[in-house]
């Protein structure tokens, strides 16, 4: 308990250090809205072609998740690897001497990882969120073509409540940035429902 | 009989991260220190030179040298030194 206490006092003052809260924040909305807007598009298109196995859906859906939680856990890692190092030797620069062993080195060596898992992990957890309709239909809780309505509505839900976040870090009216996000979804459902002729059932 | 240092003064030049409330705090984690005090001399856009005076019973100025470093911090120069069991005056 002592060293996990120690080893979060440690991250939080790389964090500090390295101001990546701004980043993080930038790369999980961000990613977040890719992931539910990736798999608002598989719904819709396999709403509109009429798909009944919800297997198919859910693997689709996590199939597009883990190539965009890879694609982010590799591209932020190596990025910011990339913007640290630089940093590092900027910041060495000014001091006219090295930081090796210094808090800001083992701090710009944390900070590609953290933003690597953000930028991983926020595209799956959204994403998830609306597969979970039809993974409750593979196991017969629902029926499909429920499953579909109540996805798009989760979906529309997580747009709203990334808008209401990031209102939130703005300090401004939170229900126009949630409507703003929601209008994104919208639109990407109004274009799939006039390009195949989209019929709920 | 052995003495220990009781107080210094330093002139350090710090990273502008961690700020220097935090720096401080940490530098008086340190054992044996008492107190200790920071003043911000001159600001750049990366670094602050600042003034660092530590007291305590015995203060280890390998220590304090290892400690600033690993908050990215080096001591320019070592500009009083007080050692005793009172302090001299001037």
């Amino acid at each position: 308990m002592e060293l996990f206490k120690s080893l979060l006092t440690r991250a939080r003052l790389y964090i500090q250090v390295t101001h990546i809260s701004d980043i993080a924040r930038r790369y999980f909305v961000k990613n977040g809205m890719d992931g539910s807007m990736t798999v608002l598009g598989i719904i819709l298109g396999a709403w509109t072609a009429k798909v009944e196995q919800p297997n198919i859906i859910v693997m689709a859906g996590l199939g597009a998740c883990l190539a965009m939680g890879v694609s982010g856990l590799f591209g932020a890692y190596l990025t910011e690897k990339a913007e640290r190092r630089r940093q590092l030797r900027t910041l060495e620069q000014s001091m006219l001497s090295d930081l090796e062993d210094s808090l800001h080195q083992d701090a710009s060596e944390f900070v590609p990882a953290f933003a690597a898992v953000v930028d991983g992990l926020s595209p799956a957890l959204t994403a998830v969120i609306s597969l979970i309709p039809f993974m409750l239909s593979i196991v017969g809780l629902l029926p499909i073509w429920d499953s579909y309505m109540i996805s798009v509505v989760l979906t529309f839900i997580t747009l709203f409540a990334l808008g209401l976040y990031l209102g939130q870090v703005a300090k401004e009216r939170m229900w126009l940035y949630g409507l703003q996000m929601l209008a994104a979804g919208v639109i990407i459902a109004i274009i799939v429902f006039f390009l195949g002729g989209l019929e709920p059932v | 009989m052995q003495h220990s240092i009781k107080r210094v003064v330093l002139d350090v030049l710090k990273l502008r991260d961690p700020p220097i409330a935090e720096f401080a705090l940490r530098l008086c984690s340190m054992p044996d220190i008492e107190g200790v005090k920071v003043t911000l001399i001159e600001i750049d856009q990366n670094t602050e030179s600042v003034k660092v005076i530590m007291e305590g019973d015995s203060v280890d100025l390998d220590y304090v040298q290892k400690m600033m470093k690993d908050y990215g911090a080096v001591v320019h120069s070592i500009d009083e030194v007080e050692v005793g069991k009172r302090i001299a005056s001037d």
